[in-house]
């Protein structure tokens, strides 16, 4: 057998030994059996993931907010354009964004040419490295699983580091210009379509990652016309200018058409997750016209916004895992009993202190249900909130028995959970 | 009851750079806790630039990242605002990178450079062999009942060894708190540093009205809040438990 046959045959056995532990862990109903599938595979060959992604045209999405969004508007947009040809596309829908995850997902669509990857944000540099991605979306960073991810900077300086080690070729970079650190890593790529994407969250950037020295910050003003911008007090780092923008719920492309996105899922985020999606379509190769068509076709991507039957009781699901995301999600969440489900299992951070960054002040004047393993940490923080309560820690009893339709916004763990419960 | 005419001004410092593990929540607790027994109380959020006010009772510090500790320190130093407030007899509360800037010096950085702190607490902080980051329960030096029980979330790097002018605030039952010798946190007069966030006044609430007590210079009649009680009760039984399983395994 040639060096060539041995090392696609090691792949097919990888492949099939991770497709048998996946199914196995999907019988004993331990989840989608993705990120197992994926390890049994890369245990057997460790190169699989590198000639998994070889030879494909490949878009990776990344940032701590809104990944998962994202990944589907690009997904969906490439799809659109494919048409008859879907076949041709791989995307890790369900989320599985490690190394395991990713491997799995591309082993099940070994005939895919494109591939649409949502990424962790400590897989990033690795991915640059072994995938040599035509496009990568880097959307936020805020403070996010604190007790994993010690310093925000370091992950930024791990993006910047790999964009600069790639040089010329190095991904094109779609860049969320409104995020200091998004833009200082971004600023090492060769190429870079930056969008301003009118976000608010302002919380975890405070000083210049280039010189530490204080960023000065402008607040819109509607009246005057100015715009939200940013600049450092010590270097030259600041804002750069959009080459996309979102203004008043619309995107506005580089051709300075503007676009009503008129998209199927809820939050002004969302139009800056699909003015993103949109600058990477476009530099896939697909016009706007049919990436919007596709990315309207997006409704709950991975459960996200999925409205689910609990019994008689009719509920959103809303995903929060960390004070940015909290400040999107409460703003949706309209209902007038409102039930909020907190873990802290790795995956959703050990740590709980998150929940005094998050402003449950404002849903003063309604009815909260506590749910989850943490529900009393968070009957604390409502009990000096000042908001009404009630503490039920298991979350099918939370959820059973609302007459009125119920928004839940829930951490990472009891959203997977809520899903499996409602099947969506 | 009305204690108006008492108007409790509580300072938070620097939220922008030391707010990163849910710290603010402290003053959050404070404020309510004075509101809940009838006092009039506002809460000054002062931003690097702005003088710390001399009108302070109790200042607030919580846990930041490397060169938000430097830059605290430099804001701090020039502004002068924390000595007066020192004293003046006001209480300063600083957790995680606020108890470490509070020291003689602190290390940070790949080329671990020592960058002297504010020396308000003879404590030093060097890098630890590993970070610290867990639940951690530790006994409250001086306290007796259920109060002595302080139960937080450590996650710092920082290695903090004690000086003659400091008491331990704690002694550690599980976790490492200053650097894995049994003490945790310190305290000198009115100047008090520990570690775990939490944040550390809502799961310990004796904590809180300690503060309070010490700022206002007279007892405050206490508190019955069974939700707190009952989260104290499982945070210290899940953390003693998952402990006990760790060692067996």
């Amino acid at each position: 057998m040639s060096a060539v046959s041995i090392s696609s045959a090691r792949l097919s056995a990888a492949t099939y030994a991770g497709r048998l532990a996946g199914t196995a862990s999907r019988l004993a109903r331990r989840g989608t059996g993705a990120s197992i599938r994926g390890k049994v595979m890369l245990k057997i060959d460790p190169s699989a993931l590198q000639k998994l992604l070889a030879g494909k045209r490949i878009a990776l999405v990344s940032g701590t907010n809104g990944k998962t969004t994202t990944t589907h508007f690009l997904a969906a947009a490439l799809r659109e354009s494919l048409g008859p040809d879907v076949d041709r596309l791989v995307h890790n829908a369900e989320g599985a964004n490690l190394h395991h995850g990713i491997a799995s997902a591309l082993s099940e669509h070994a005939k895919a040419d494109i591939a649409i990857l949502e990424s962790d944000e400590r897989v990033v540099g690795d991915l640059i490295k072994l995938g040599r991605p035509e496009v990568l979306v880097l959307l936020n960073f805020s403070r996010d699983q604190l007790d994993r991810h010690h310093e925000i900077k370091s992950l930024s300086r791990s993006w910047r580091m790999a964009l600069a080690g790639a040089g010329s070729s190095g991904p094109i970079v779609v860049a969320n210009a409104d995020e200091p650190l998004v833009v200082w890593a971004a600023s090492a790529a060769e190429q870079v379509v930056w969008v301003d994407t009118a976000t608010t969250w302002t919380q975890d950037s405070s000083l210049c990652p280039e010189c530490d020295s204080g960023l000065i910050r402008i607040q819109p003003d509607r009246a005057s016309g100015q715009d939200a911008d940013w600049y450092c007090s010590g270097c030259g780092l600041a804002r750069p200018k959009g080459d996309y923008r979102v203004e008043s719920g619309t995107i506005v492309d580089r051709a300075e058409h503007v676009w009503d996105p008129h998209l199927s899922v809820p939050g002004v985020f969302n139009i800056s997750n699909a003015a993103c999606a949109l600058a990477a379509a476009e530099l896939m190769g697909v016009d706007a016209r049919t990436a919007l068509n596709g990315m309207r076709k997006v409704t709950s991507p991975a459960g996200r916004f999925a409205t689910a039957r609990f019994g008689d009781t009719t509920a959103r699901l809303l995903l929060a895992k960390n004070p940015a995301g909290w400040a999107e999600a409460l703003p949706l969440a309209q209902s007038q009993t409102v039930v909020l489900a907190i873990d802290s299992a790795a995956a959703d951070g050990r740590d709980v202190s998150w929940l005094w960054d998050v402003e449950y002040e404002r849903l003063a004047g309604r009815s909260v249900i506590a749910t989850g393993r943490r529900a009393q940490d968070l009957a604390v923080r409502l009990k000096y909130a000042e908001v009404d309560y009630r503490c039920v820690p298991d979350l099918a009893d939370a959820l059973a028995g609302h007459r009125e339709p119920v928004d839940v916004i829930a951490t990472y763990t009891p959203f997977q959970r809520l899903r499996r419960m409602g099947r969506v | 009851m009305n204690n108006r005419g008492q108007r409790v001004e509580l300072v938070l410092i620097y939220q922008s750079l030391l707010g990163l593990y849910g710290d603010r929540g402290n003053a959050t607790v404070l404020m309510k806790r004075l509101a809940w027994r009838g006092y009039e109380s506002v809460l000054t959020l002062v931003e690097p630039g702005d003088p710390l006010p001399d009108t302070g009772k109790v200042y607030l510090l919580g846990g930041g990242e490397d060169a938000a500790q430097i830059s605290a320190v430099r804001g701090l130093k020039a502004d002068g605002g924390l000595y007066r407030a020192v004293d003046r007899g006001a209480v300063i509360f600083g957790v995680c990178a606020g108890y470490q800037i509070l020291g003689n010096s602190f290390t940070v950085g790949y080329q671990e450079e020592v960058i002297p702190g504010l020396g308000l607490l003879d404590v030093t902080t060097t890098r630890g062999p590993v970070r610290a980051v867990g639940e951690i329960i530790s006994r409250w030096n001086g306290r007796d009942g259920n109060d002595q029980w302080l139960t937080g979330f450590e996650n710092h790097g920082g290695h903090t060894t004690l000086g003659r002018g400091v008491q331990p605030l704690a002694s550690v039952e599980i976790g490492v708190g200053n650097c894995n010798d049994g003490t945790e946190g310190a305290v000198a007069g009115t100047v008090i540093g520990t570690y775990p966030h939490g944040p550390i006044l809502a799961r310990n609430p004796a904590l809180a009205d300690h503060i309070l007590e010490l700022a206002l210079g007279h007892e405050l009649p206490p508190l019955v809040h069974p939700e707190i009680n009952k989260l104290r009760r499982q945070r210290l039984r899940r953390v003693r438990r998952s402990y006990a399983r760790n060692r067996r395994a």
